[in-house]
C-alpha cells in the first residue's frame, strides 16, 4: 500500500486544489476591491455589501472544502455555484443599468470562475461544461440581452473550463496507469523471488540426485548424469537474471506504459547483453564464466561472436572428443570484449599449427577468424601442450556500447 | 590453527535437511568434526557463535536471514572463521556479495563429494577456493570498480582496488578452468605463489568492501551513534 500512497503524493491533482483555494480567496478580495473603487456608481450599495459579507463568510468557511477531491462534495459544488449565480443575478439590482450595459463587472466578478474550476477539477470536462453553461446563462440574463461582448466572455469561460476539466481527466487516467504499473512491477518482483526459491529447491534436488547417483554407480549413475545435465541447464537459466524480464514499464513520469516483452528487440538498435547469448552453451562439460554485470555489445556483433563461440565448441567436440571439458570466459574490457574458449585436450604441439595452416587444414579456425574479422575483431589460437587449446576472440566496442563508460580508455590505463 | 591438532571443526548451514545431512555425513566420514548444523540464517548465527567452527559451509538461500548476512555477521564476529559458500543457483550478486564480506571459497552444489571435501580442507587452511565462474565474476567486479566513477567527494577517497598484471593473469587462467598446478606450470611460478595471487585478489576486494562500509558509516554519522 505504500506504493499507492506515493502515487497519491505525486498526484498532479493536489497542486490544482491548492491553486483553486488561493484563487478563490484572491478573487474574493479582487471583487470587493472592484466594488469599493466604484462605490459611488452603485444604485443600491447595501445589496452589494450584504452579498459581499455572505461571500466572505462562505469563501473562508469553505476553505477546507476545496482542499482535495474527497471533501469537495456535490452539495458543496451546488451551493458554491448557487452563490456565484445569485451574485451575478443580483448585479442588476445593486449596480447602475448603464454600467451593466457597458460591460461592467458582475458582483462576484472573476470569483465565479473559481466555482466553475471546482467543477472541472472534481468531475472533469462534462461537469465543467455544465457549470460554465449555467454561468453563461446567468450572465446573459443579468445583461438582459445577448451582446457580442457577453457571448465572447461566456464562450471563453466555457472553453477554458472544459480544457481544464479535460486535463484533469487525462492526469487522473495516467496516475491510475502509473499506480497499476507499480503494482505490476511489485507483483513481478515478488513472483521472481518466489521463482528463485522454487528453482533453488529444484536445483538442490537435482544436485543431490547427481551426487548420490554417481556414488551408487550402475544405472543410478546414468540417472545422476541426467540430473546433472538438467541442473546445469536450469542454473544457467536462472542465475544472474539472464532470463530477460517479462515486462518493462517506461517513462513513469508521463504515466507509465507497461508492455510485455518477449525478448530483446533487435530492431531497437540498443546493445544486447552478450552473456545471455553465451550462457546457453553451458552444459555439464562446458563451464561459462562472465562478469556479474551485463556485457553490452552491438547486437550484430554479439550474434557473430556467439556463433563463433559455437563453432569453437563444435571444434572442441570434434577434435578432443564428446567428453571433452571446455570453459568459456567473457571479459568486459574498457575498449573491447574478450571471449576465450579453452578445452582440456592434449593441445597442439608447436609447429603443427603453422604446418596445418600451411596445408589449409585449419578450416574451423579460419571460419572463426573470418566471422570475427567481419565485426572488426580478431581471433587467436593459443595452445600449450598438456593444457589444452584456447581460442581467444576479441571484439572492439563501438561507440554505442561504450556510452555508459565515457572514460573507458582511462579506466584501462588505470587497470593495467 | 586446525592442521596438526585435531580434526577440522565444520558447521553446515543449509535449509534442505536432506542436503544438510548428506553434506554433514560426507564430511564426518572423511574425518571432519561436524560441530553443528543449522537450517536457517538466525539459527546459523546463534549456533556458530556457540560452536565456534573453523569452517562454515554455507548455503546462500536461507530462510529467516539471507546467507550473505549470516556470512557478514559471523566473519565480523570472528575474522578467523573461514566460510565456504555452497550454492545451488550461483546467483551472481549474492556470490559476489558473500565473497566481499569474507567468504573465501565458493562451490556449486553440483560439485562432487571429493571436490567438496577438498574444498573444505583447503578453506580450513586459508586457501581460496575458486570456481572458474567465481573468477569470471571477480574479474568483472574489478573492471566495474575501475570504471565506476564513484561518489564525487574529496581527493582522499579510497581508490578502486586494482589487480597487478600478474594477479589478473592468474585470475584469467583460473576463469579458463586451469588448476593451480597448471597455472604454476604455465607461468613458471610455484603452486604457493599462485595461491597467494588468488588470495590477494580476494583480499583487496574484501578490504575495499570494509573501507567502503566504514566510509558509508561515517558519511551517515553512524560512528557517533
Amino acid at each position: 500500500m505504500a506504493k499507492r500512497e506515493r502515487v497519491m503524493r505525486m498526484s498532479v491533482e493536489q497542486p490544482l486544489w491548492r491553486a483553486l483555494t488561493a484563487y478563490r480567496v484572491l478573487t474574493m478580495f479582487y471583487a470587493i476591491g472592484l466594488f469599493a473603487t466604484h462605490y459611488g456608481s452603485f444604485v443600491r450599495p447595501e445589496v452589494a455589501i450584504g452579498y459581499y459579507l455572505v461571500l466572505i463568510a462562505w469563501t473562508f468557511a469553505t476553505l477546507p472544502r476545496v482542499a482535495n477531491a474527497a471533501s469537495c462534495t456535490k452539495r458543496f459544488l451546488a451551493a458554491d455555484l448557487t452563490i456565484a449565480l445569485t451574485g451575478i443575478l443580483l448585479t442588476p439590482v445593486a449596480d447602475a443599468h448603464d454600467r451593466i450595459v457597458d460591460g461592467g463587472p458582475t458582483l462576484p466578478s472573476i470569483w465565479t470562475a473559481g466555482s466553475v474550476l471546482a467543477f472541472a477539477i472534481k468531475g472533469g470536462w462534462r461537469w465543467a461544461a455544465f457549470a460554465s453553461a449555467l454561468v453563461g446563462v446567468a450572465n446573459v440574463l443579468q445583461r438582459g440581452a445577448l451582446s457580442q461582448d457577453t457571448l465572447h466572455n461566456v464562450l471563453l469561460v466555457w472553453v477554458a473550463s472544459i480544457a481544464i476539466g479535460y486535463v484533469v481527466e487525462v492526469a487522473r487516467a495516467s496516475e491510475r496507469t502509473l499506480a497499476r504499473a507499480l503494482e505490476i512491477e511489485a507483483a513481478t518482483r515478488e513472483r521472481e523471488r518466489l521463482a528463485r526459491d522454487i528453482h533453488d529447491g529444484v536445483l538442490q534436488v537435482l544436485a543431490m540426485v547427481q551426487r548420490r547417483g554417481s556414488a551408487l554407480g550402475g544405472d543410478a549413475a546414468d540417472l545422476g548424469r541426467l540430473a546433472g545435465e538438467q541442473e546445469v541447464a536450469l542454473r544457467t537459466l536462472v542465475s544472474g537474471g539472464l532470463v530477460p524480464v517479462s515486462r518493462v514499464s517506461e517513462d513513469e513520469a508521463e504515466g507509465a506504459l507497461v508492455r510485455a516483452v518477449d525478448e530483446p528487440d533487435p530492431d531497437e538498435g540498443g546493445p544486447c547483453d552478450l552473456r545471455s547469448l553465451l550462457a546457453p552453451y553451458a552444459t555439464a562439460k562446458v563451464t561459462f564464466s562472465a562478469p556479474g554485470t551485463p556485457v553490452p555489445l552491438d547486437p550484430a556483433a554479439a550474434k557473430e561472436l556467439a556463433a563463433a563461440v559455437g563453432a569453437a565448441l563444435d571444434n572442441v567436440h570434434r577434435h578432443v572428443g564428446a567428453d571433452a571439458r571446455a570453459w568459456i570466459l567473457v571479459e568486459d574490457e574498457p575498449d573491447e570484449v574478450i571471449v576465450t574458449v579453452r578445452d582440456d585436450g592434449p593441445g597442439i604441439p608447436e609447429g603443427r599449427l603453422a604446418q596445418a595452416e600451411g596445408e589449409g587444414r585449419l578450416g574451423v579456425a579460419l571460419s572463426i577468424r573470418g566471422r570475427l574479422r567481419e565485426i572488426g575483431g580478431s581471433a587467436e589460437l593459443i595452445s600449450v601442450p598438456g593444457q589444452g587449446t584456447e581460442v581467444e576472440l576479441k571484439v572492439p566496442k563501438t561507440d554505442m556500447t561504450n556510452v555508459k563508460d565515457p572514460k573507458g580508455p582511462r579506466g584501462k590505463a588505470e587497470q593495467r | 590453527m586446525s592442521d596438526g591438532q585435531g580434526p577440522i571443526r565444520v558447521m553446515v548451514v543449509d535449509d534442505h535437511p536432506m542436503w544438510r545431512d548428506a553434506v554433514a555425513r560426507d564430511l564426518a566420514e572423511s574425518g571432519f568434526d561436524v560441530v553443528a548444523t543449522a537450517g536457517d540464517g538466525e539459527q546459523a548465527v546463534r549456533r556458530a557463535q556457540a560452536a565456534a567452527p573453523d569452517v562454515l559451509v554455507l548455503d546462500l538461500n536461507l530462510p529467516a536471514k539471507p546467507g550473505v548476512q549470516v556470512c557478514k555477521e559471523l566473519v565480523g564476529f570472528n575474522p578467523a572463521l573461514r566460510v565456504l559458500v555452497l550454492s545451488a543457483s550461483g546467483e551472481h550478486a549474492d556470490v559476489l556479495e558473500a565473497v566481499k564480506s569474507g567468504a573465501t571459497g565458493y562451490l556449486l552444489k553440483s560439485a562432487s563429494t571429493d571436490e567438496l571435501i577438498d574444498a573444505v580442507r583447503r578453506t580450513a587452511v586459508g586457501d581460496p577456493v575458486f570456481t572458474p565462474g567465481l573468477a569470471g565474476l571477480v574479474l568483472g567486479e574489478y573492471r566495474r570498480l575501475a570504471s565506476d566513477p564513484g561518489p564525487a567527494t574529496g581527493g582522499d577517497e579510497p581508490r578502486a582496488p586494482q589487480l597487478t598484471d600478474r594477479e589478473t593473469e592468474v585470475l584469467r587462467l583460473v576463469a579458463k578452468g586451469l588448476s593451480y598446478k597448471q597455472i604454476a606450470e604455465r607461468l613458471v611460478i610455484s603452486h604457493r605463489t599462485v595461491q597467494n595471487h588468488v588470495q590477494n585478489t580476494l583480499g583487496k576486494l574484501q578490504l575495499h568492501n570494509r573501507v567502503e562500509l566504514v566510509r558509508y558509516a561515517i558519511e551517515r554519522g553512524l560512528d557517533d551513534a
